[in-house]
């Protein structure tokens, strides 16, 4: 790679004279045998391929404590797998510089300044716009995924398509969400407005969150579902999710909420629609018998 | 040679300089006040504000909300007269007011405010000399530094032992929060207030700021918001976090006023510091020191400066509205009573995010320009650092709401910021490639300072990949407000912002200090911290992605194993800086005497002697090209060259 061209422009102007630069293929050969550059190609594919299985790695750790339980999650552990692997050759690109910079460029010890000087690499236009062209793919990548996703999330939060892109027909499910110091309340209006500290939700149905709070900001996190949305006092927010997994799952509070926000949880059950409407009828009836 | 010299100093001697026309004698309060008649007049003011104060207010009355609102305005009152009382006690207003009274400061006084034949005494006086006053913001950095890792540490104590509750909850909550901004302030000034003020003059080849008194403004101010702050921690704690959400803000007992009056001066005390800094460097710079020649760590502060001064009234005014909340009975921020929670927040973020550029921004340029010492490599493309720079200061006016994505404020919204937040990456990349392309093919003196480069360029990137998770808001619906988001700003407030400081100041140290940083010592404290900052934060990251939220003492027994190897990596990391503490004190109490330029820098600030004299340099510098000028011509070019005389050969 050569820096700025310092030839009289006079020659430049003249394409059929004799030129004192090679041809681009040549210097690119030349380049690429050049033993530092193949050293870094080959470190760079080499930690390229390591970091890879981070990606799975990534997966496992979110699944430590339970593996998705709505079509949401399971879009968002997608979403986190392939930024990982988007993310690879940033990272090995970087740390293949940052290692050879260290091990294979030479060092200098001791007090005084170094003597021997490096090159004078002032600029490179191929390099800039490279990494300029690339980041630019990679950011434009990101934010289209990004977009995308976030339409197909919150088309599921809203219940009108499942992931498949079928139109639901199981009738929604309105749950009213009221957090307070510390401790959250779960309101069926459907069912007669019973009420339960527990949250217990039937499978493949859709199902409607209107959040808010009583006093402080807290935040409705029912973790293997992929829903997280803050209770404002004096708003109500919306969002849903239809769970796919029967089971009991973790509800934290999100949000600092004060002395006890660190036990502010709760356990979200799905469970079938004839175990659900058995408990509508258990809870029903204690209220209104 | 040196018998021509003619110094400017000579040259003011023998002209009949311009003075204003003054009356009165010189000296009088204005030599008279230090840093202990401040304490002592800001201890009285507020002590009498407090009598008169608790008379008046309706003490004790039934109502219980209405006794809450005068014991906040009470602690209100008596915080304001102490910062009144400290800046009239320290002499901050003493020119203004002889200014009203017809006498300005006399010649002599100006060189006495400057800090001229007094000794070590003038670092605790109302000293303009910019050079005073950096080491002044250098020594309450690392003060506030040292506050912010000890509540570090009684945090991840608490986080540590999970058998039981070590704190009362809501002292542990009081400790987040406080961490939290202590350490937002201390990052805020560790490279802005030292070597912005201390360096950047003499880089620019000035002779002082362009408002020295205004720099002694900034500093005292800042020096008289920290004990409201601190003593929040004994009037109940602010248990909100840093952010302090309302209206659990509002919940919180008076501690929470130390905080508000902390903040309004402490913004004071930024958007003083940050007219000031631009000002300099628009201004000030030496004859032929062009656009293009300005060392890039001088972009850095003018970038974080731009930030700063624009963007802190938001978080000032949040605090105010807040403060009203909490004095008056007003409901800015109230729902119930028609207030509204996501003004707060939008609010907070308007500075919350651009603040974090305002961290990282000088610590990378800080990096930028020592680098090519170590390398003797001229800087790779400083206009693409220039552009890197200027992107992070458009974009980070754009970017606030993915904060906020999570809180049902607007979600539509989610489109267009996640947009920008992604874009944001493009300039910080074009950072990262400065970085790599300078150190492309150079061979490293292995220097403590060097050595952060590489720490950082790993936090950063690590920082940066997952901040790129972050702002995508499907995966936020998972991450937000988890230890994930902890871990995260912790690689880059920390691993890219402290570190890259660290390295700043050790560069610096021998201009600043006249001593040498103890080479050993620091490279030890150093490289302690940054394995065990990996190992404690990359532990976090896996007790994120296992689900963990941020801002608990007690949690599932999932999250146990890697909060107890956070624990331990987090004492490490204390250990580590605790040994880099005690480097930089031994090595400025009893280091071997630094010579003028010790790196074979090419920057101005290493051309001029140290100790720097009092006007920086005995005749004004004259600059001819930027302070890039190393290296050697590219050997592989005229390996070129003679192949292609062989292809012509060829070819004829």
């Amino acid at each position: 790679m050569s820096t700025v061209d310092e030839r009289p422009t006079a020659e430049a102007e003249e394409p059929e004279g004799p030129t004192n630069r090679p041809e681009p293929s040549y210097r690119l050969r030349e380049w690429l045998s050049r033993p530092y550059v193949r050293h870094i190609l080959i470190i760079f594919v080499i930690l390229t391929l390591a970091i890879i299985p981070a990606a799975w790695l990534v997966i496992h750790f979110m699944n430590l404590s339970g593996a998705p339980a709505s079509d949401i999650m399971y879009e968002i552990e997608r979403t986190m797998f392939v930024f990982t692997l988007v993310s690879a050759p940033v990272m090995a690109i970087t740390a293949t510089i940052l290692l050879y910079s260290l091990l294979g460029w030479g060092r200098v010890h001791g007090e005084e300044p170094p003597m021997q000087e490096s090159p004078a690499i002032r600029s490179n236009p191929i390099a800039i716009f490279g990494w300029i062209g690339a980041t630019s793919l990679l950011a434009a990548f990101l934010v289209i995924w990004g977009l995308v996703e976030l339409a197909r999330i919150t088309e599921m939060s809203n219940g009108t398509t499942r992931a498949n892109q079928q139109p639901t027909t199981a009738k929604p499910l309105d749950i009213n969400v009221t957090g307070q110091q510390w401790l959250w309340t779960f309101e069926y209006p459907g069912q007669q407005s019973i009420t339960s500290d527990v949250l217990v939700v039937p499978i493949d149905t859709p199902i409607y969150f209107n959040v808010t709070s009583k006093d402080v900001i807290h935040n409705f996190w029912v973790v293997e579902l992929g829903v997280k949305i803050d209770a404002n006092p004096g708003a109500i927010t919306n969002t849903g999710v239809t769970p796919n997994k029967l089971g009991n799952f973790n509800i934290r509070c999100a949000e600092l909420c004060g002395l006890h926000h660190a036990y502010m949880e709760t356990q979200i059950k799905v469970v079938t629609q004839e175990q659900f409407d058995a408990w509508v009828r258990e809870m029903g009836g204690k209220k209104f018998v | 040679m040196s018998t021509d010299v003619i110094l400017t100093s000579d040259i003011h001697e023998q002209m009949a300089v311009h003075q204003p026309k003054q009356r009165g004698k010189a000296g009088g309060f204005l030599r008279r006040t230090n840093v202990l008649t401040g304490s002592a007049l800001g201890i009285v003011l507020s002590a009498v504000t407090y009598a008169i104060g608790s008379k008046m207010v309706p003490w004790g009355t039934q109502n219980a909300d209405y006794s809450q609102v005068g014991l906040n305005a009470l602690v209100g009152a008596t915080y304001v007269a102490w910062v009144i009382g400290f800046m009239i006690g320290i002499g901050a207003f003493a020119g203004p007011v002889r200014w009203m009274l017809g006498h300005d400061i006399t010649h002599d006084d100006s060189e006495y405010m400057a800090g001229k034949g007094q000794g070590k005494w003038k670092y605790w006086k109302y000293t303009t000399d910019h050079k005073v006053v950096g080491l002044q913001y250098l020594v309450m950095a690392l003060t506030l530094l040292g506050f912010g890792g000890f509540f570090a540490m009684l945090i991840r104590t608490e986080l540590g032992v999970t058998w039981a509750e070590v704190f009362d909850p809501n002292f542990y909550n009081s400790l987040i929060g406080t961490h939290g901004i202590v350490m937002i302030i201390a990052m805020i000034i560790v490279v802005a207030g030292p070597l912005g003020n201390f360096i950047m003059p003499l880089m620019i080849g000035a002779r002082d700021m362009a408002f020295p008194r205004l720099n002694a403004l900034s500093f005292w101010l800042l020096f008289a918001a920290v004990p409201p702050l601190l003593s929040n921690l004994l009037l109940g704690g602010i248990r909100d976090g840093w952010t302090v959400y309302q209206p659990l803000g509002a919940q919180a007992p008076v501690g929470m006023i130390g905080y508000q009056i902390c903040i309004i001066t402490f913004a004071f005390s930024t958007g003083i510091a940050g007219v000031n800094l631009i000002t300099t460097i628009v201004t000030m710079r030496a004859r032929g020191m062009t656009w293009n020649r300005v060392p890039i760590f001088v972009i850095g502060i003018l970038a974080a400066a731009i930030m700063g001064l624009v963007w802190f009234p938001m978080y000032q005014y949040s605090q105010v509205l807040a403060f009203s909340d909490k004095v008056v009975g007003s409901s800015f921020f109230i729902p119930q009573e028609g207030g509204s929670v996501w003004l707060y927040e939008n609010l907070f973020w308007l500075l919350g995010h651009p603040e974090v550029y305002v961290i990282v921004v000088p610590a990378t340029a800080a990096l930028l320009e020592l680098m090519v010492v170590f390398l003797r490599k001229p800087l790779f493309s400083y206009k693409v650092a220039v552009a890197g720079f200027a992107g992070i200061v458009g974009l980070s006016s754009v970017v606030w709401v993915h904060h906020m994505y999570m809180t049902g404020w607007a979600p539509s919204a989610g489109y267009p910021f996640m947009l920008s937040t992604e874009l944001i990456s493009i300039p910080f990349g074009f950072l990262v490639l400065v970085m790599l392309g300078t150190l492309w093919r150079g061979k490293v003196w292995t220097r403590l300072p060097m050595m952060t480069v590489y720490a950082v360029l790993w936090c950063k990137i690590i920082g940066g990949i997952t901040g790129v998770y972050l702002s995508d808001v499907p995966v936020d619906q998972y991450m937000h407000g988890s230890m994930f988001v902890v871990a995260h700003f912790h690689f880059m407030l920390m691993g890219a912002g402290l570190f890259g400081a660290m390295g700043a100041i050790a560069y610096w140290f021998p201009k600043m200090t006249g001593k040498m940083l103890h080479h050993r010592l620091g490279m030890v404290g150093f490289w302690v911290s940054f394995f065990a900052f990996q190992v404690t934060f990359g532990s976090m990251f896996v007790a994120g992605l296992q689900g963990q939220p941020r801002r608990v003492l007690q949690f599932d027994n999932a999250f146990e194993i890697s909060n107890w190897i956070s624990t331990i990596g987090a004492y490490l990391i204390g250990v580590g800086m605790l040994i880099f503490l005690y480097a930089i004190i031994t090595s400025w109490r009893s280091g071997t005497i630094a010579p003028a330029n010790p790196w074979g820098a090419k920057t101005l600030e290493w051309q001029t002697q140290t100790p720097v004299p009092l006007e920086n340099f005995p005749v004004l510098p004259v600059v001819t090209s930027d302070p890039y000028g190393y290296g050697v011509p590219d050997p592989y070019d005229s390996i070129e060259l003679k192949l292609t005389d062989e292809n012509l050969k060829v070819g004829a």
